[in-house]
């Protein structure tokens, strides 16, 4: 796995190289419009980060975490990852950190990290990815797409419990 | 977006109000740096790709990718323009590859260009969806923490993750045809 992105990088060079292109102001010009970007994503990120934050350090996250572990545990989601599962779809550095923690408290090979492991694996930061998205679109109405995100995140964590229990 | 994060956003403020007023100013402060150093961050990481994108795309490497993906992307997102398909092919291939930081600047790229409404279309809504699923076939970030924390097995939840990973993919996407029926 460590030779996908080096490979990947070489061989696009290389046929540059072969089909005489010129790799390096193809380069260069592609390269400029990573600051625009950025700077269009910025402000939506601001608002994201203060949003998560102010939830955490309110300690509201907890709250909201012991009043959802009951029905979650009805999907078969244990409380230890409720958290996680909630967090998820908000903030990529936060759910890792959260992550980290579940390691530390409940080992990294148990059946609560290994369920941890997976509801990572297999969900996206959805709030996160939707606001770099649309960023700097028209769109104002995403319609259905956010909610089907968000089921299907948790749909992956029920699933992500249930396959580490028989696998 | 509006309301989910006003209401939100106000709540949780209110709430530390309550508990520590001092402390309202530096967390939104705090949440704004961390988004400056967050935005530049992406602009490294875009910088390199969308240039390596821009050679690849002049070796007419992007063309023969969005052909060999053709049948599918014409079956999930039907008839889009020729530079949204070649964007939305380079984004599955990153997803795939597992370069996650890749997948994101061409997906923006294409919603770009498939979006000219205030109203998200078929199409946007199904890129975003099957970005949102997370179609990773290696998650390279967990299995490293694993592997750092002395796990015995790193990549013991290769395969329950695959098989989590299909279902919440194919769900998605047939949520995706439940809600705007089929690609036109």
């Amino acid at each position: 796995m460590n030779y996908v992105v080096p490979l990947l990088l070489i061989a696009v060079l290389a046929v540059g190289l072969i089909k005489r292109v010129n790799v390096y102001d193809s380069f260069v010009l592609g390269a400029r419009k990573s600051f625009d970007l950025s700077l269009t994503v910025f402000p939506y990120l601001a608002a994201i980060f203060i949003m998560v934050n102010a939830l955490h350090a309110s300690g509201l996250d907890v709250y909201v975490t012991k009043l959802l572990a009951p029905p979650f545990r009805l999907l078969g989601v244990p409380a230890e990852v409720v958290q996680l599962v909630l967090l998820r779809p908000f903030s990529g550095s936060g759910s890792l950190a959260i992550l980290t923690d579940v390691y530390n408290n409940y080992g990294v090979d148990s059946y609560i990290g290994r369920c941890a492991s997976v509801i990572m694996g297999s969900s996206e930061t959805v709030f996160y990815v939707a606001s770099v998205y649309f960023a700097g679109t028209k769109v104002r109405h995403t319609g259905w797409a956010i909610p089907i995100a968000l089921l299907c995140n948790l749909l992956g964590a029920v699933t992500a419990c249930l396959l580490c229990k028989i696998m | 977006m509006n309301v989910v994060w006003t209401v939100v956003t106000a709540v949780a403020l209110i709430a530390l109000t309550v508990i520590e007023p001092q402390s309202v100013l530096t967390v939104c402060l705090d949440s704004c740096s961390q988004a400056v150093t967050t935005a530049l961050g992406l602009c490294g990481i875009y910088c390199l790709w969308l240039g390596i994108f821009e050679v690849a795309d002049r070796c007419k490497l992007v063309e023969s990718l969005s052909k060999c993906f053709h049948a599918l992307n014409k079956f999930l997102y039907g008839n889009i323009s020729k530079v949204a398909e070649q964007y939305i092919s380079l984004n599955f291939a990153s997803n795939l590859l597992g370069v996650g930081n890749a997948a994101t600047p061409s997906a923006i790229a294409a919603i770009h260009e498939t979006e000219r409404t205030e109203k998200l279309s078929r199409s946007g809504a199904m890129l975003f969806v099957v970005n949102a699923t997370g179609i990773q076939l290696i998650p390279s970030t967990v299995m490293g923490l694993r592997a750092q924390l002395g796990s015995v097995n790193p990549s013991d939840i290769l395969l329950p993750n695959l098989i989590a990973t299909a279902v919440t993919s194919v769900v998605g996407v047939a949520l995706v045809f439940c809600a705007y029926g089929r690609a036109k």
